[in-house]
């Protein structure tokens, strides 16, 4: 017990220690968090009416978060099984930051979860026994198992090859391998049952089709990497922590094909309905050219396919791909942005576009929305920071276990992160 | 409680005699046979009214699913709304729990070459249903008006030529019938306009509804008289079965309803036409606070062209019955295997 | 890429400054703010059958009526002001059924009865069927010699019993009740009398059960026999439309894209 106990306050020392960077950046997510928390009363006390949510375009940009969000989730399989399957030494290093990404991803999944709600308060109707849970018949259920179960995979898995590390012992192979493979499978599930909650209504056409899926995965495979690459590029220029160019190289190179992927099956479905141009392809037109005068979305359409296409040439570029400096960062951001878009505002909106029985609308988020799904962001990347920074400091030995000492001379001196110059980030 | 209703009951001339003895029966019942639970309920609401409202939500909070509940909980809830509602809203208020007849299974048809786009029923089922009347507006019914569509000799050769000048396509029938053509806000002087029909489109009460099979907490269902209806009390507000449903027909309340008193039908049904409360899914029920008590539906009973009709599809003898006897049919989407039970004719 | 960015924060604002108005003009709650509901409404089309509009019991209204149209939109007691439909024109299972009408007579213009005029001798008898201009009730049939019924091939004694004016006459000098019409226009529409029969033309209201009391409407409360051939309804003012989205300010977008756009 001591141990555990050591590690929580050794912990909880260790992140709360830092530079003004770090304070300056706790503080701003910590001020968008709050500014949450104050929409979320409104939200929760008036009711969704404090969104431009409607009858007709009754998911918005919750939704196109949760749906994104479970993306990012699952794309910490790109960390985890090169270093597992492959046994990529230096992926192996800092596969927990993936999983801590994987953590925090699924925290802020949950946050958009409640703002999706129309009865938050009534969420315990769900749990089993007390509750109802229509499980195996609706896929939401499913959705409910997969993402919790994942939450508690990476939970436990990185809980414990930390705590394994802080106290210097070695991870019992028994127990954590067989849990590091069925997160590997579990992270596929995770976004393949959320493209099977909304590819599995036929009311939908824009969704209604069995390429969802691996389209979900492919964009995740990019979008999440992307993320997860500019996190360590933050981590090396901040932190003492090395990532090894070969673990970035990876990723980027994953994130290359994932986005070849995308791009290839964004183009199959755009042929697909186009060329024949029946009623089900309206809400693909009105996505991408507008119907009937309204075209509230086209321009978030174009600009990711800019963006996906600006980022796949960057990453298949070798020379501007090893650039950590600007162009890797610029083509991950691109990517990111890009697939935000095309699985939140270009794909949860138009399918509601024009509405089962033919009417067309708009939505444009409200600014309470605005101020939640930011604030549900900053919540998210803030768990990261901090479950990152506590995991750096294991990672690099300067959290560890050692039964003897006090903590008041363990944290005498005022740590200092080290900042890198440009020069040895690109080496 | 059981006052209103058994005045109601004597009322001359009220055409809801079946099941009269048996709802007796069920209401001596429920002065005779309460729990300890219900009693101690229904004290607890019959003391200061701020208490008895703090304690009915909280009741109403802990309740199980409406169909899982024994008979003294559904007793129970019953008792708890009645309570509410004739508070809040100034009248004795009654929440009836009929279940489904037995040997009824509900069915709807629709002329839609007598429709002439009033939007009467819109406004019969508003005032029967409790719906919010604003902020957010909540209708069960949308009437489309539709195009008759035309053939345009002068636009005959205004097609897609090719580059070779074969005129691939053409836009001489311009009025394709998909989808786009309708027009939900339609406001002439009058109805019907000339060179239109209108199409109305509520809850199509499936068959194999899909908004049923994806509710996450089985929230809503099929009873057996073919309705499906909502336990608003039990709804999460997740709003999968907006999206699932392909006929449009589930509202949401985004807000807190606005009902204003003197607007509110107070005889309702636990799974009808109960004043709801914000966050939860809505759609029509065929009015089954009229229907199982032999009613018309309110939108029947006010279309002023007879083109709504309405009865039990297990009797050879009712109007639905006769119509699909003597009249061709077709349902909405049928590709989509919902098998709705709301036909559409023409005579 | 700032150009985009800024495009995109001018497409929010501007649904977010749109969002707080309703644009609520024309709807049912407008209506309902600005205007009584009538006491006196009429029930399938304006002119034809009149409901007025009481409480049968404390809080419980006969009917409820649209404050925009004055069209009856509820009914709280289906069968006020009505009578047993007497004789039942219809066959097998229905004769068991309890059916009411609301009596056509009520309802009418002239009717004092119509015989304290048309008695003989106040009035002549006609002395036959043919078409001949008429001297009076010119604001229900303007041109007699035109009848706008039948195509020229019946007129107005065809139906009306030229010695009883309170009845109908059918083909075989039989009398038909005024509060009957069905009966009376069952002799040439056979198939819409068997339509309304079997409940399927026409509108009935109150139980839809077998057996179940039900009010039929008869012909003439939707139908008038002097216009029918120049058109088969009276058109009505439709009710409110429903608000738009809360995202939309208007609703020019849906409309005109069919052919009749440009018409």
């Amino acid at each position: 017990m001591k141990p555990l106990i050591r590690f929580a306050l050794d912990s909880v020392m260790y992140v709360a220690r830092g530079s003004a960077i770090f304070y300056g950046w706790i503080i701003f997510l910590g001020f968008l968090s709050f500014l949450m928390l104050l929409g979320a009363y409104e939200q929760f006390t008036k009711g969704m009416i404090v969104t431009n949510y409607n009858d007709l375009v009754s998911w918005g940009l919750y939704e196109a978060q949760f749906v994104f969000l479970v993306g990012v989730a699952a794309a910490a399989v790109t960390v985890v099984f090169p270093s597992y399957v492959y046994h990529h030494k230096k992926m192996k290093e800092i596969v927990v930051l993936g999983e801590l990404l994987a953590v925090s991803a699924v925290c802020m999944v949950m946050i958009f979860i409640m703002f999706h709600m129309g009865r938050p308060d009534r969420l315990w109707h769900l749990i089993p026994v007390i509750g109802i849970f229509n499980w195996p018949h609706s896929m939401l259920t499913w959705d409910v198992i997969v993402l919790n179960g994942y939450l508690g995979l990476n939970a436990i898995c990185a809980f414990y090859y930390l705590f394994m590390k802080y106290t210097g012992r070695e991870v019992n192979k028994l127990f954590y391998m067989p849990l590091v493979y069925i997160s590997i499978v579990w992270a596929l599930s995770i976004h393949t049952v959320t493209a099977f909650l909304i590819n599995t209504m036929p009311s939908r056409p824009m969704w209604f089709h069995s390429m969802m899926p691996i389209k979900f995965i492919a964009t995740a495979f990019a979008a999440g990497p992307a993320m997860i690459i500019i996190s360590f590029l933050v981590i090396n220029k901040f932190t003492k922590l090395k990532i090894a160019d070969e673990a970035i190289e990876t990723l980027a190179q994953i994130v290359t094909w994932c986005l070849g992927i995308t791009i290839f099956l964004g183009l199959s479905e755009v042929v697909t309905e186009l060329y024949p141009s029946t009623e089900h392809s309206f809400s693909l037109q009105y996505l991408i050219f507008g119907k009937h005068g309204l075209t509230g979305l086209v321009l978030w359409y174009w600009s990711a396919v800019v963006l996906l296409l600006a980022a796949f040439f960057m990453l298949l570029t070798p020379s501007l791909r090893k650039n950590h400096k600007l162009w890797l960062p610029l083509a991950c951001a691109f990517t990111f942005a890009g697939v935000w878009i095309d699985k939140g505002m270009g794909l949860v909106v138009p399918a509601f576009i024009p509405s089962p029985i033919g009417e067309i609308s708009e939505y444009a988020p409200s600014a309470i929305e605005i101020v939640n799904t930011l604030g549900g962001w900053a919540t998210g990347l803030l768990i990261f920071t901090v479950l990152a920074k506590g995991a750096i400091g294991v990672l690099l030995g300067e959290l560890k276990y050692r039964a003897a000492t006090d903590l008041a001379s363990e944290f005498s001196s005022e740590w200092q992160p080290v900042v890198h110059s440009s020069e040895e980030i690109c080496k | 409680m059981s006052e209103p209703r058994d005045k109601d009951e004597k009322k001359k001339d009220a055409p809801l005699k079946p099941d009269e003895a048996s709802r007796r029966e069920f209401l001596g019942g429920a002065g005779l046979s309460v729990t300890a639970a219900a009693l101690s309920g229904a004290g607890a609401l019959l003391s200061g009214s701020d208490e008895a409202e703090a304690k009915a939500t909280w009741g109403e909070w802990f309740q199980k699913n409406y169909r899982l509940m024994t008979e003294d909980e559904k007793r129970e809830a019953v008792l708890r709304l009645e309570k509410r509602y004739t508070e809040e809203f100034g009248k004795q208020t009654t929440v009836d729990s009929a279940p489904a007849k037995e040997g009824v299974l509900f069915g709807y048809a629709l002329n839609i070459q007598k429709c002439i786009g009033c939007r009467r029923c819109v406004y019969a089922c508003v005032k029967e249903n409790n719906q919010s009347r604003d902020n957010p507006e909540i209708q069960w019914i949308r009437v489309l008006k539709m195009e008759k569509g035309n053939f345009l000799a002068g636009d005959m050769d205004k097609g897609y030529p090719d580059p070779a000048g074969i005129q691939v396509g053409g836009n001489a029938y311009k009025n394709s019938g998909v989808v786009l053509e309708g027009e939900h806000y339609y406001e002439p002087a009058e109805v019907p306009e000339k060179g239109y029909f209108y199409f109305p489109m509520q809850c199509m009460q499936c068959e194999k509804p899909p908004c049923v099979k994806v509710c996450p907490v089985r929230t809503t269902y099929r009873d057996p008289d073919g309705i499906v209806v909502i336990d608003y009390n039990w709804c999460i507000g997740c709003r999968m079965c907006i999206a699932a449903c392909p006929y449009w027909a589930r509202r949401f309340n985004w807000g807190e309803p606005n009902l204003p008193a003197e607007e509110m039908n107070p005889v309702t049904h636990y799974l009808g036409n109960r004043p709801r409360m914000k966050g939860v899914a809505e759609k029509c029920t065929f009015c089954l606070q009229r229907t199982r008590q032999g009613r018309y539906t309110a939108c029947v009973e006010v279309c002023p062209v007879g083109a709504r009709k309405f009865g039990n599809l297990l009797d050879p003898d009712s109007e639905v019955r006769k119509i699909l006897e003597k009249k061709k049919v077709f349902r909405l989407k049928a590709e989509l295997n919902t098998y709705p039970k709301f036909f559409y004719f023409m005579d | 890429m700032r150009k985009t960015a800024l495009a995109m924060l001018a497409s929010f604002t501007a649904v977010l400054l749109l969002a707080p108005a309703l644009h609520a003009e024309d709807t049912y709650i407008h209506y309902l703010k600005n205007k009584q509901e009538p006491a006196d409404c009429f029930e399938s089309r304006d002119g034809y059958s009149n409901a007025t509009r009481t409480e049968v019991e404390p809080g419980l209204p006969n009917v409820k009526c649209s404050n925009k149209t004055g069209g009856v939109l509820w009914w709280g007691d289906p069968f006020d002001g009505t009578e047993p439909m007497g004789e039942m024109p219809v066959e097998a299972d229905y004769t068991r059924e309890e059916a009411v009408v609301k009596p056509r007579t009520g309802q009418l213009k002239y009717y004092m009865p119509c015989t304290a005029c048309h008695n003989g001798s106040m009035v002549p008898y006609p002395k036959n069927k043919n078409p001949r201009p008429l001297a009076m009730h010119q604001d229900i049939v303007p041109d007699s010699m035109n009848l706008q019924h039948g195509q020229g091939a019946i007129w107005c004694l065809d139906c009306h019993n030229a010695r009883n004016r309170d009845t109908f006459i059918d083909h075989k000098g039989g009398e038909i009740g005024l509060n009957q019409p069905q009966r009376l226009c069952g002799k040439c529409h056979g198939e819409v009398y068997s339509d309304w029969r079997d409940g399927i033309h026409g509108k009935r209201i109150g139980s839809w059960e077998k057996g179940g009391k039900k009010r039929w409407w008869v012909c003439t409360e939707c139908h008038n026999p002097h216009t029918v051939q120049e058109r088969r309804f009276d058109p009505i003012a439709p009710e409110p439309r429903p608000q738009y989205p809360r995202t939309r300010a208007n609703a020019d977008h849906e409309r005109g894209h069919g052919a009749g756009a440009g018409h």
